[in-house]
């Protein structure tokens, strides 16, 4: 069995398992449950976009809240003010977070290092306060509610989010779709393009690669795969609040996708998967919980650098060469 | 084809390069040789625009490389091959030479690469990192290779090499030169560069003192040991 039948076969486990939720887990007496996963799947998208700059172009942000909060606003406004449907007004979300990665990009991504993260946490701070203080357009830290249009209507049949399966398969149809995206864009040229940059800026501008415009690419994609996750976080709680801007939202995207791994596709998902589950069994008995968080951050760091899906990829490569060693030592005469 | 007049170049406020005069034609194969520290590498990465030049002139092929970024100079025809091999470690054998061109499209420059390096061919999907270094060096040239270039700049391209590949990456260059790409290369290994070159400068403290053919460099013991602290003696034998 090769390494790459192993990944589909794990693959294929976890999409069943996404799918089987809405029924095993009221099965199971944990209804409570399936709307952990829906956001934590909502969230994933988050920390994939972190990921896609730092894992695979070597920028870390602090700033994709901001897309995360454009995102939330354009799906809000474009109900509330202009009465949009469901997808015109997912559309709305990511392209607002796109275009606001645009306009941001073309300034931050002409640094890297320290200075790329600390101006991406500054504008995420001057819209985070620009949008506390407009409350006419954003309602600030109360945000704006609304009610969301149907996902799907033909001739009298309605698919609504009002009901929680539907809900539940509409976010992992999206969050799906998104992740497919990714992996995509980062198997294609463009991601090699990516890596090359990651790996040395130079050595990529001297084989042809335009560093200047593969970072901006990256950072509106980025930026996109944000908005994507603040648009259906909208949708599932119904509104949409300037706090989720905060830079502090930002870094837990990061620590999401480290934990997870940098720099895999779906390491970001594990990752997040984790640390909202021991949110929502710790936090309830200890309210300090975060310090647990950072423990685990740091022995993730220490011990597994690549995050659970690198120390998952290794752990499989590891006991697939040992299974080919067996048979070729066995093939080997013993010395008489 | 590569025409450079009084480059100047400064790290912090040094000056490294004092009016740099040189010039490669085309199907030319030129040699930068002095000692360490004179200036041969920052004068490959003033051209490249890799070092902030500060006066002076590059010309390649009648256009002026004032403000030409480093990532044109690729699809102008310019492929370089830095000290140090220059390879991306992490990513496999495959993926650095995709990097070099759109080689799917062009099957046959990817059989000439894997006729000319069969190594390479065999270690596709390794990670580059993990080639010794002679492999490395291969795959780097290769990489410039593929991007069909008009003009390939080696910086030591056998600096650190095992003695046994070396004449295998000589034996490349010398393939390279024939094709009739021009070569600038940069060198300590006298020997390498008497072998390969058809012309010679020779470097001192940021400017060239001394250009001539190898013959004309052999025939001259005190200039090579003067600017380069060798004996021919040693040497008996290179253009061999």
């Amino acid at each position: 069995m090769t390494v790459a039948r192993v990944r589909a076969a794990a693959l294929a486990i976890l999409l069943v398992a996404l799918v089987a939720v809405p029924w095993a887990l009221p099965a199971l007496g944990a209804t409570f449950w399936v709307n952990i996963v829906a956001e934590i799947l909502i969230w994933s998208l988050l920390a994939a976009s972190a990921n896609l700059l730092f894992g695979f172009v070597g920028l870390l942000s602090f700033g994709q809240a901001l897309f995360f909060g454009f995102g939330m606003y354009g799906v809000a406004l474009s109900i509330e003010a202009w009465g949009f449907g469901f997808w015109p007004a997912l559309a709305t979300g990511v392209l607002a977070a796109s275009a606001m990665a645009l306009v941001t990009g073309v300034m931050a991504v002409r640094l890297t290092w320290h200075y790329f993260a600390i101006i991406t946490v500054v504008f995420s701070l001057i819209f985070y306060f620009a949008a506390m203080s407009m409350k006419w357009l954003t309602g600030g830290d109360d945000g704006i509610s609304f009610s969301p249009p149907s996902v799907f209507a033909l001739g009298g049949h309605t698919l609504s989010l009002g009901d929680a399966t539907v809900q539940y398969y509409v976010i992992l149809a999206i969050v799906s779709a998104c992740f497919a995206a990714t992996a995509l864009v980062v198997s294609s040229p463009l991601g090699l393009r990516f890596k090359a940059v990651r790996e040395n800026d130079r050595r990529a501008a001297l084989v042809g690669i335009n560093v200047y415009a593969t970072r901006l690419i990256a950072f509106v994609l980025a930026g996109a795969l944000a908005g994507a996750s603040g648009a259906l976080f909208a949708f599932f709680g119904r509104y949409a609040s300037a706090s989720y801007m905060f830079y502090h939202v930002s870094g837990e995207a990061v620590v999401w996708a480290i934990i997870g791994g940098s720099g895999t596709i779906l390491g970001p998902l594990f990752g997040t998967g984790l640390l909202i589950v021991f949110r929502e069994l710790v936090s309830t008995v200890w309210e300090h919980y975060l310090l647990a968080v950072g423990a685990i951050t740091i022995l993730v760091v220490m011990f597994a650098p690549r995050g659970l899906a690198g120390a998952w990829n290794g752990l499989v490569a590891g006991l697939l060469d040992r299974g080919a060693e067996e048979p070729r030592r066995a093939a080997i005469p013993e010395e008489s | 084809m590569l025409s450079v007049s009084g480059l100047t170049a400064e790290i912090g406020k040094v000056p490294v390069l004092r009016g740099v005069d040189l010039t490669v034609r085309e199907a030319d194969t030129v040699a930068l040789l002095g000692r360490n520290g004179v200036g041969k590498t920052s004068t490959l990465r003033a051209i490249l625009g890799l070092l902030r030049r500060t006066g002076g002139s590059v010309v390649y092929d009648g256009t002026p490389l004032d403000r030409v970024p480093t990532h044109r100079l690729a699809a102008m025809g310019v492929g370089y091959v830095p000290q140090g091999r220059g390879i991306f470690p992490l990513l496999t054998v495959e993926e650095n030479l995709l990097l070099g061109a759109p080689a799917k499209a062009d099957p046959q420059a990817r059989e000439e690469i894997y006729r000319r390096f069969p190594r390479i061919r065999e270690r596709l999907r390794q990670r580059a990192g993990t080639l010794s270094g002679g492999e490395q060096q291969m795959l780097a040239i290769a990489r410039c290779l593929v991007m069909r270039p008009k003009l390939i700049i080696l910086d030591e391209p056998t600096e650190g090499i095992m003695p046994k590949l070396v004449a295998q990456i000589r034996h490349e260059i010398a393939g390279i030169a024939r094709q009739g790409i021009s070569v600038l290369l940069v060198e300590q290994n006298l020997r390498t560069a008497l072998r390969l070159a058809k012309r010679i400068y020779l470097m001192e403290r940021g400017q060239i003192v001394h250009e001539g053919t190898p013959e004309s460099l052999q025939a001259d013991p005190d200039i090579v040991h003067r600017y380069l602290g060798v004996s021919l003696k040693d040497l008996k034998g290179a253009r061999q």
